[in-house]
């Protein structure tokens, strides 16, 4: 914890500001502060590449193991890698063909423009991936990326 | 590029009835490979007829890229556990 951070909290403690100001002010010091906090697949300054999608469903807490359903999966990001560079084997017609297929859906985006640059970019980018779900059954659902 | 899975890990069970193997990929490939090189005249001649189709380019570099994708799922582990079921693939 920061100085910044213990002198919002005191003044929080003295009532001197609000819980809605305090928070504001907390989050206004953390992105400020962003920069110099590591962030995952940051280590030392060198910057290491995802190596796993991870997809975890845990049953609630104490609940009965045998009505319990529990996923674990594990994609090395090699696969995703590997599965989007397959894009550059379709042919033009079968391109057109998913390009009108994902505008009819709503995207507009070309397969064409991934290029192997992208690829390695989108893959960063998936390395400050995190989804946090908890069912209203206690069931939690997670997905993240493992280094 | 990766290094190939040597082995699959595939664990079933449905009810009482259960199935769990073990297979040796390492010593599949040497199969795949002799079963590539006595297709690869039927692959030329797919890629020579497909070529003005724009398939061509398919039929040429599918085994490249279907041998990534295979060297890629090193490492794939997908582990279901139902109330009754399990499924497990794991690529070691």
């Amino acid at each position: 914890m920061t100085d910044n951070q213990k002198k919002i909290l005191e003044m929080l403690a003295e009532k001197k500001i609000s819980t809605d100001e305090a928070y504001r002010l907390l989050n206004v010091l953390g992105s400020e502060e962003g920069g110099q906090r590591e962030t995952p697949g940051v280590q030392a300054g060198t910057i290491t590449k995802p190596k796993y999608l991870r997809v975890t469903v845990t049953p609630k807490e104490g609940a009965d193991s045998e009505h319990a359903d529990r996923v674990n999966v594990r994609v090395p990001m090699s696969l995703v890698r590997a599965g989007i560079k397959l894009t550059s084997l379709i042919p033009k017609d079968a391109t057109d063909k998913v390009n009108d297929a994902l505008r009819e859906k709503g995207i507009n985006f070309d397969v064409r423009n991934i290029k192997p640059e992208d690829i390695e970019e989108l893959i960063n980018a998936l390395g400050e991936l995190e989804v946090d779900v908890e069912s209203g059954h206690g069931e939690k659902v997670k997905v993240f990326v493992e280094y | 590029m990766n290094r190939p899975p040597m082995l699959m890990h595939l664990r079933f069970k449905d009810g009482k009835k259960k199935f769990g193997l073990w297979l040796p990929l390492f010593l599949l490939i040497p199969i795949a490979l002799v079963v590539y090189i006595i297709l690869s005249p039927l692959i030329l001649l797919a890629t020579i007829v497909l070529w003005p189709t724009g398939w061509g380019k398919v039929a040429l570099l599918a085994p490249w890229y279907a041998w990534n994708v295979f060297c890629a799922t090193r490492g794939l582990d997908v582990d279901v556990q139902g109330p009754r079921e399990i499924v497990k693939i794991a690529f070691i």
